[in-house]
């Protein structure tokens, strides 16, 4: 590296950068409402100034997370932690960094911890690691056509409308990076006010106040109960040295980890007193924690919340919802609640929270099947992606968690796209009802064009991004061996799932493009609405473009997630060891997918094609590369 | 020798007025204004001159440094941390008020309207640093009777006129049974100072619990409770503050809120003295009448909020609940002495939140959010068309975009979500009962219950503000609001509002403050330092 690229590429400039991503929507969030006619364009602008932001800081990242490679390593003392990078306030200089801040929020103690830990402080704790690069981009991504199918159909107030936008945008992506558990839960609950105003305010139905409402008090119910659990888990593990607690979620990783290897080394040695109260909490922790995220992402019977949110939003926040918003619930599984309970996720994961993962999965099929509207088949079907992604979640292995990170982007990406294709139909026609339409294929050739392909990406055709996360995910399923599961039901369960999202989306398509002609009375009377237009194209194209480009080299994601998923998938194995109270096998072994059971390599890719979606041929050579790529490394 | 000729004794005695200062003169203006008044009783002259008070006192309060007494056991006022703390807040709660009060005062009650609020605010200081029944007695007195004539003062209706008869009857029989308990209290210890009777009480019930000191506090409990609008201690309130004009109930929403925990803290020895030696411990069954008090209070306050149509009594209902919300803070207070025995057992450090911080920053937090919605509500009625039903909000987003968003603001903090003033406090009551033993005969796991229903209950009441939030963006305006045109409390408003938004993202000063005021117990220095050796 020469020398103006070795400054561009210091972590100084990435700091400003994680820091601008949150502040820029915020500021644009202040600012648009005092626009008037031209907010869209300012808005339009600004987004696309974020992409560029979110572009460097991914160039950076990639740089950074696959050069060093440090961060899932092992500490000498056994426990794994987070180690973001690019923390604005780091109390590192401009050429070295230690993945702490300063900035201080709020002080519980005049005891300050020395060694620059964060001590019972409330922080302003930014940073960025592997696993929310890819979802920061995806919520960076996703505004564009977000504000590009809003432009014509927002007419009341857009100023508003997009500085709200903007605020959701901000509020996700400092939820997504924020290393503070306590700043996470105000990030999170921060998305709630501007989705309520965009649903109740610009929703299209009547029902659009009362969706609203519902949405509000359901995420909240749900997730003051996460804040309890929030609590619980930073008093229950304190410093096991000094006693101190801390919110900084790197070194509460830490704590949650020292502690229950010390119990484990007692029980190991004959008394198991300690680690038995301590899975005990865990499982009330665990529980509380995962309220406000079951109802966020939202796992069966939590969704009832979702049908009438997006069918009544506008469809622009209709694709933040879904593509952005509910990986707040998955992320929030992935970053807190697999490793500060890490226990209780192995225990009652699967088995609990899957159980009602995985009969979502099959429920939501059948009801998308069953919607007359466009837009609820595909909200259904959301739910019945997002169930198979819980389930991948909880099989806590390292292909589980790959797939699951890759496929909270592939699927923001998806059904970010599918609700971005209806404002074509409502812009033209105001309605999304199926039986109003028949053979549109005819009628607008290049729109049949893009919803074939994004159709076929979200049911996860090979080449398409869906399906390098899906076998993923599917192999973590059939792998997975935590305690109390048997056999390989949940990965039969989730292919069947594949298999049901085939057929109601192309019932749905079939019904739609191919049947003889038939429209409802357009918007405009007597004039035949036209094809899509250049900026329809720009924002349909972008996407179904970025589908094809994630399908086909998913592997830059996949190298700079590694090091955090072997990481979570080292506290996985640690909290297998201790439910099943035997000793932790090596734990300096330099890669844990070597030193576990040989890896069922030939069976995933093989089973998998086939309950997947019958008669896919073309697939049978991808899948086995990929997991083979993933289990080389 | 005669013990009055003592010389601190003397010292402690002569001191006492210094230690009141401000407070003095905010009666002081506070007489003059209502002898003027009879002259001349213009608005602007009221406001004038009360607001040349407050600042005088602020001033003397900020400059005069006041020694502690020698003789804590003798003296009627002390200026501790505490003390300071409930002074500050009541004298910029007072200068708030007047600016939103400018809005419903007039050329006929002027001066007596801002002179009782200026002694309402010395009251609330005294409470704060009054150490001996009899002044704590006055103190609350000075806060009641200036009450009375502020509801009385604008009596048009016959609402109007029940509100102040039964906040009258029922305030002054409160005050009946708070006297009952003290005489009790002055049986029992033979002295009416505050640290005496909680020192000679906590040694007594240390060796066995005296059931005399038990009806005492049971009777200062209940009395307080009328103040702090506890449940079953509530009932004047909806009609109240349904009757009576808004910047009186923006004012006794909040005040005497704060001057009933400040003596409720001191007289439980939960602040001024030594917090883990404390008369009425777990074993003493106080705190978990406290407990019942407080998830009593938040239940019942919330449930009976989500069926009103009337803003006012909403609102009154919710005042309830978060008084629940700040009881907490007392109960886990009270739980200090076993967190200190289980300290020695094991774990190195202190618990991080003593509770009562964490209800001196929900005080501060509720008296912004509940001030700032009375307020936009005083700021948006006027004589023909009062704001009373929630649905006379409708459209006011759009009709009055500024107090709209101050009321909204408002209202996000008493949901409790990020970002507010709100949230802040929900957040270390949440702590501070967390952190509370759970291992302790009489509570066990009561304070984790705790933090459960109140979690649950912050859930429930999200849906009645936020219906106040639809109404007033969702809908449009059935007939639309002039809006007076009182602009100090439109300032007043968006100061409040503001306030709410800044300790929401950066609420170190004010915890810090807080932390000051009633120091958590932790371990002393030399353990302290002695932990990164280890």
């Amino acid at each position: 590296m020469d020398n103006i690229s070795d400054i561009v590429a210091s972590p100084g400039t990435g700091r400003v950068l994680v820091l601008l991503l949150v502040l820029l929507p915020l500021l644009a969030a202040a600012i648009l409402p005092l626009f008037g006619r031209s907010a869209r364009r300012a808005a339009l602008l600004v987004a696309l100034l974020h992409v560029g932001l979110t572009a460097a800081v991914v160039a950076l990242g990639t740089l950074y997370l696959t050069e060093e490679g440090t961060p899932g390593t092992r500490t000498r003392t056994g426990t794994a932690k987070f180690s973001p990078t690019f923390v604005p306030g780091d109390s590192g200089g401009t050429q070295t960094s230690d993945g702490r801040t300063r900035w201080t929020l709020m002080s519980l103690s005049a005891i300050q911890p020395s060694g620059g830990r964060a001590g019972p402080n409330v922080q302003f704790f930014l940073g960025l690691d592997g696993l929310n690069l890819w979802l920061v981009a995806l919520a960076s991504l996703m505004t564009v056509p977000a504000i590009l199918v809003s432009w014509e159909s927002v007419k009341e107030r857009p100023g508003a409308f997009f500085g709200w936008l903007f605020l959701l945008q901000g509020a996700a992506i400092g939820a997504f990076l924020s290393f503070d558990i306590i700043l996470f839960y105000a990030f999170f609950e921060l998305t709630l006010i501007p989705a309520f105003f965009l649903i109740g305010r610009w929703g299209l139905g009547s029902g659009r106040r009362d969706a609203a409402r519902k949405f509000f008090l359901y995420t909240l119910a749900g997730s003051l109960l996460t804040l309890v659990g929030v609590i619980g888990v930073v008093l229950t593990n304190p410093d096991p040295i000094t006693g101190l607690i801390t919110f900084s979620l790197p070194d509460l990783m830490g704590n949650v980890q020292s502690n229950l290897d010390d119990a484990h080394r007692l029980a190991l040695a004959g008394d198991s007193t300690k680690l038995d109260s301590l899975q005990n909490t865990q499982f009330w922790l665990f529980m509380a924690l995962m309220a406000g995220f079951m109802v966020k992402v939202p796992v069966w019977p939590f969704h009832t919340w979702l049908p009438s949110a997006y069918g009544e939003s506008p469809t622009g926040v209709t694709m933040m919802l879904s593509a952005v918003l509910a990986k707040l619930g998955t992320f929030g599984i992935l970053r807190f609640v697999l490793p500060l309970t890490p226990d209780a996720a192995i225990v009652y994961g699967l088995p609990v929270i899957g159980m009602l993962a995985a009969f979502g999965i099959v429920y939501a099929a059948f009801c998308a099947y069953n919607q007359k509207d466009i837009k609820l088949v595909i909200a259904y079907s959301s739910v019945s992606h997002l169930g198979f992604l819980v389930l991948a979640l909880f099989a806590f292995n390292t292909e589980g968690l790959s797939g699951a990170v890759l496929h909270m982007v592939n699927h923001g990406l998806s059904t970010g796209a599918l609700f971005a294709l209806l404002a074509f139909l409502l812009d033209r026609y105001r309605t999304t009802q199926v039986h109003q339409f028949g053979g549109l294929m005819g009628r607008f050739p290049n729109y049949a064009v893009l919803t074939f392909v994004l159709c076929l990406a979200s049911i996860g055709l090979p080449g398409l991004n869906n399906f390098v996360s899906e076998m993923l995910m599917l192999a973590g399923l059939f792998r997975a061996n935590n305690p109390g599961v048997k056999g390989l039901g949940f990965a039969i369960v989730a292919a069947f799932g594949i298999l049901l999202s085939a057929w109601y989306i192309l019932t749905m398509l079939q019904k739609v493009f191919f049947n003889p002609l038939k429209e409802p009375e357009p918007v405009v009377a007597g004039i035949a609405p036209p094809d899509v237009s250049r900026r329809e194209c720009f924002a349909f194209g972008s996407l179904a473009g970025l589908c094809l480009l994630l399908g086909l080299f998913p592997q830059p994601v996949l190298d700079s997630i590694r090091s955090d998923v072997r990481l979570l998938t080292n506290v996985g194995e640690s909290a297998r060891a201790r439910v099943n109270r035997v000793a932790l096998p090596l734990p300096n072994s330099p890669d844990p997918a070597l030193t576990e059971p040989a890896p069922p390599a030939p069976k995933g890719p093989g089973v998998v094609p086939k309950g997947g979606k019958g008669g896919n041929i073309k697939g049978k050579g991808q899948p086995g590369n990929k997991a083979k790529a993933l289990n080389e490394d | 020798m005669n013990p009055l000729s003592n010389e601190l004794l003397q010292q402690t005695l002569k001191g006492v007025f210094r230690l009141a200062i401000p407070e003095i003169t905010l009666i002081g203006t506070a007489c003059l204004l209502i002898l003027l008044g009879s002259l001349y009783n213009r608005r602007w002259f009221g406001f004038v001159v009360a607001m040349l008070g407050v600042i005088a006192a602020a001033v003397l309060a900020g400059t005069i440094s006041t020694p502690t007494p020698p003789v804590l056991t003798a003296a009627p006022l002390v200026p501790d941390a505490a003390a300071a703390f409930v002074r500050w807040v009541s004298l910029i709660s007072v200068f708030v008020l007047l600016f939103v009060a400018w809005g419903e005062v007039n050329r006929t009650n002027a001066a007596e309207y801002y002179g009782c609020l200026l002694i309402v605010a010395a009251g609330v200081s005294l409470v704060g640093r009054a150490n001996d029944l009899v002044t704590l007695f006055l103190a609350l007195e000075l806060i009641s009777i200036p009450t009375y004539v502020l509801l009385y003062l604008p009596v048009r209706t016959r609402s109007n006129q029940e509100a102040a008869a039964k906040y009258f009857l029922l305030s002054v029989m409160t005050s009946a049974l708070m006297l009952f308990g003290f005489s009790y209290l002055y049986g029992l210890t033979g002295t009416t100072n505050i640290t005496a009777i909680v020192d000679t009480v906590t040694n007594a019930n240390a060796e066995s619990l005296s059931p005399m000191s038990l009806v005492a506090i049971v009777l200062i409990i209940a009395a307080i409770g009328f103040r702090i609008t506890a449940v079953p201690f509530h009932f004047y309130a909806p009609d109240v503050y349904e009757g009576g004009p808004a910047g009186v109930i923006a004012q006794l929403a909040v005040l005497p809120k704060v001057a009933g925990f400040a003596a409720l803290a001191r007289l439980l020895g939960l602040v001024g003295g030594d917090p883990t030696r404390i008369p009425f411990d777990t074993g003493s069954q106080v705190p978990l009448l406290l407990w019942i008090l407080a998830i009593l209070t938040m239940t019942v306050g919330n449930v009976l909020a989500l069926l009103q149509d009337n803003i006012r009594r909403m609102l009154a209902y919710s005042s309830v609940a978060h008084a629940g919300y700040m009881l907490m803070g007392i109960v886990v207070a009270c739980s200090i002495p076993d967190a200190r025995s289980t300290l020695k057992a094991g774990s190195l450090i202190g618990p991080s939140v003593g509770g009562i911080d964490a209800l001196f920053v929900y005080l501060v937090a509720y008296a912004l959010m509940t001030i700032g919605a009375f307020a936009v509500i005083l700021y948006l009625s006027t004589p023909e068309q009062p704001v009373s039903a929630i649905d006379d909000l409708a459209g006011v987003g759009q009709s009055h975009p500024v107090s709209g968003a101050a009321m909204a603001i408002c209202l996000f903090s008493l949901i409790g979500l990020p970002l507010t003033a709100g949230f802040i406090g929900k957040l270390l009551l949440f702590i501070g009962a967390f952190t509370a033993p759970s291992d302790t005969a009489t509570m066990r796991n009561l304070y984790q219950v705790l933090v459960v229903v109140a979690a649950v209950n912050a859930a429930i009441g999200a849906y009645y503000y936020l219906r106040v939030l639809g109404v007033m963006y969702l809908r449009t305006p059935l007939r639309p609001l002039t809006g007076s045109r009182s602009v100090p409390t439109l300032l007043a408003t968006i100061a409040l509002a503001g306030a709410t938004l800044f300790f929401g993202v950066y609420p170190r000063p004010l915890v810090d403050a807080a932390r000051k005021a009633a120091p958590v117990p932790e371990l002393p220095a030399a353990a302290a330092a002695a932990i990164p050796a280890k």
